[in-house]
């Protein structure tokens, strides 16, 4: 028997009044690999990151992580266990420079206690020079470096989805949630956005569970996608498979009543 | 009144500034600064009146500066036990919820220090011993604590603690997906709030040489908020502004006569209207280091 899979979702339902946002889905992601989720608007894509990144908790069903069940756990938890995620609406801190929101990132990375911090001890100097290293290659790695010194709501749309990537990975994920990264791209950026996370599974040994519209490029990034409609889960598999499949092609196109 | 009392007026004002501002930093409206000064005040009344081996050691007929620190130190440990206590569930409240109960609390307080016969009721201490034979040595103690909580909030900005407050400002959700234990560094600044607020009130009370239960009301509450919304709440220095200057303004206009409350009322009106984000801002701050950046080039060391 081979290990358990990174995240494994069980039969995970939620529902907000009437509305059963997520219904039912399993779901496993094995370390190492880009696993897409498509699926049409108000499929439940995103309530579906919110429950394992635990913003809601789950109404039924299982989140393990490596095997151990972490469904209810606050999302400062679920984190440092090596969850993180951005947002499909942006939720960068504005008035702080990109720096800032990069070493907000690296807080748990950030050992010194307060009174070194307030006496500006020569230890505390040592370490923060390091954070700002890793928040500056972090920056560099996602061509932001040059904007460090911005505020982060000065800076153009494209520059600001690159900001919440860099920030995600500055707690030392895992598993890298994105929520719509390529909203708002031209095909270009798209383009060179699959690249970077690419790039970034291979720097950082990530596993990805990425949410995106644009059909094509998920065919080309993911090893494996699964497909949401109306809550349910109701399709898996490689990106050819899940092409081919009659239900998917219903969701997306209807059905030929 | 002398004018070296308005000045330390003015400190103790921009120390209840600063008491409010921090928990505001991290997007926590309490309003329980007057609350906190009100249990220095009393700690310091009690102590002094009613311990007299504590007087007694005092030289010149003066009360003695090692008591004073002992004053200090008890009020600071009992508002910050009290804050640790009513901490986490209060600031599970957002914006005007935590508003109302951190009223309620400031209002149970002075409830409490009404009918209870320990404070004295409704007339509260008199001839609490002075320290300090004029308004200079407390202008001299006000400056020290002012020039204390002034570091310490410049200080708090380089650390850690200081960023998350200011992530929790923006987007508390997002803050806690960023691994920051969101609950506990609200409640950090909660118990800072209440030990600067505390200090404060053990100097007002020798200060005022009495105290009752009209001290850190439900109109102070006000007055501190108003005193960070005209200098600003994203960095310290704003808020120190709002203490002193607004502290001063009614007593600097005593010639207008009547017409003082209505320049005063205006100021406070007009000061967020023209500026939003208070007088004194981050941006505008960088702004002025651009303009003068010899004298700044010791600055934050953001820059490389």
């Amino acid at each position: 028997m081979t290990a358990p899979p990174l995240l494994e979702l069980e039969g995970l339902s939620r529902s907000f009044g009437g509305l059963v946002a997520v219904n039912q889905v399993s779901l496993q992601v094995q370390e190492g690999t880009i696993t897409g989720l498509i699926g049409p608007n108000g499929a439940g894509k995103t309530t579906l990151f919110n429950l394992i990144s635990g913003l809601t908790p789950p109404h039924a069903g299982r989140i393990l992580w490596q095997g151990a069940a972490i469904g209810g756990l606050p999302p400062e938890r679920v984190n440092r266990l090596g969850i993180a995620r951005t947002f499909q609406n942006l939720r960068l801190f504005g008035p702080l420079s990109c720096l800032d929101n990069v070493l907000v990132g690296l807080h748990s990375a950030d050992r010194s206690p307060l009174l070194a911090g307030l006496l500006n001890r020569p230890a505390f100097r040592r370490q923060q020079d390091q954070l700002r290293q890793r928040a500056h290659e972090l920056l560099e790695l996602l061509e932001l470096d040059r904007l460090a010194d911005q505020p982060a709501d000065s800076l153009a749309y494209g520059h600001r989805r690159r900001l919440e990537i860099a920030r995600a990975l500055a707690t030392g994920p895992r598993l890298l949630l994105l929520d719509e990264p390529a909203a708002g791209m031209n095909p270009a950026e798209k383009a060179a956005l699959a690249d970077l996370i690419e790039r970034l599974r291979q720097r950082f040994n990530l596993t990805v569970l990425v949410i995106e519209h644009h059909v094509p490029l998920m065919m080309r990034l993911c090893d494996r996608l699964a497909v949401l409609n109306f809550g349910q889960r109701i399709a898996e598999g490689t990106p050819a498979e899940v092409r081919s499949d009659p239900l998917v092609i219903e969701a997306y196109l209807g059905s030929q009543a | 009144m002398s004018d070296l009392s308005l000045l330390v007026q003015m400190g103790l004002g921009a120390l209840l500034a600063l008491s409010v501002y921090l928990p505001l930093r991290c997007g926590q409206l309490s309003l329980a600064t007057p609350g906190f000064y009100a249990i220095g005040g009393y700690v310091a009344a009690l102590l002094s009146t009613r311990w007299p081996a504590l007087a007694a050691a005092g030289a010149g007929g003066l009360y003695p500066l090692p008591a004073l620190l002992l004053e200090m130190v008890l009020a600071v440990g009992l508002a910050v036990g009290l804050a640790l206590l009513i901490g986490r569930p209060v600031l599970k409240l957002r914006g005007i919820y935590l508003a109302i109960a951190t009223i309620a609390l400031v209002e149970i307080l002075r409830v409490v220090n009404l009918n209870a016969g320990w404070s004295g009721g409704a007339v509260g201490i008199f001839a609490i011993p002075q320290p300090f034979d004029g308004p200079g040595g407390y202008l001299v103690c006000t400056a020290l604590l002012l020039a204390l909580c002034c570091w310490f909030c410049a200080r708090l900005e380089q650390t850690r603690l200081g960023r998350a407050m200011a992530a929790i400002r923006e987007d508390e959700l997002a803050t806690r997906c960023m691994g920051v234990p969101t609950a506990q560094v609200a409640l950090s600044a909660f118990v800072l709030s209440a030990a600067i607020a505390a200090l404060t009130g053990v100097v007002a009370a020798h200060f005022l040489n009495t105290w009752n239960a009209r001290q850190g009301g439900f109109d102070a509450s006000i007055t501190t908020l108003a005193f960070v919304v005209f200098g600003g709440s994203r960095t310290w220095l704003g808020p120190v502004l709002g203490g002193l200057v607004l502290t001063a303004l009614p007593e600097l206009l005593r010639p207008v006569g009547d017409l003082r409350l209505i320049v005063f009322g205006l100021v406070i009106l007009v000061g967020p209207i023209l500026a939003p984000q208070g007088l004194i801002t981050p941006e505008r701050l960088a702004a002025l280091a651009r303009a003068f950046p010899a004298r700044a080039a010791g600055g934050n060391g953001v820059r490389r």
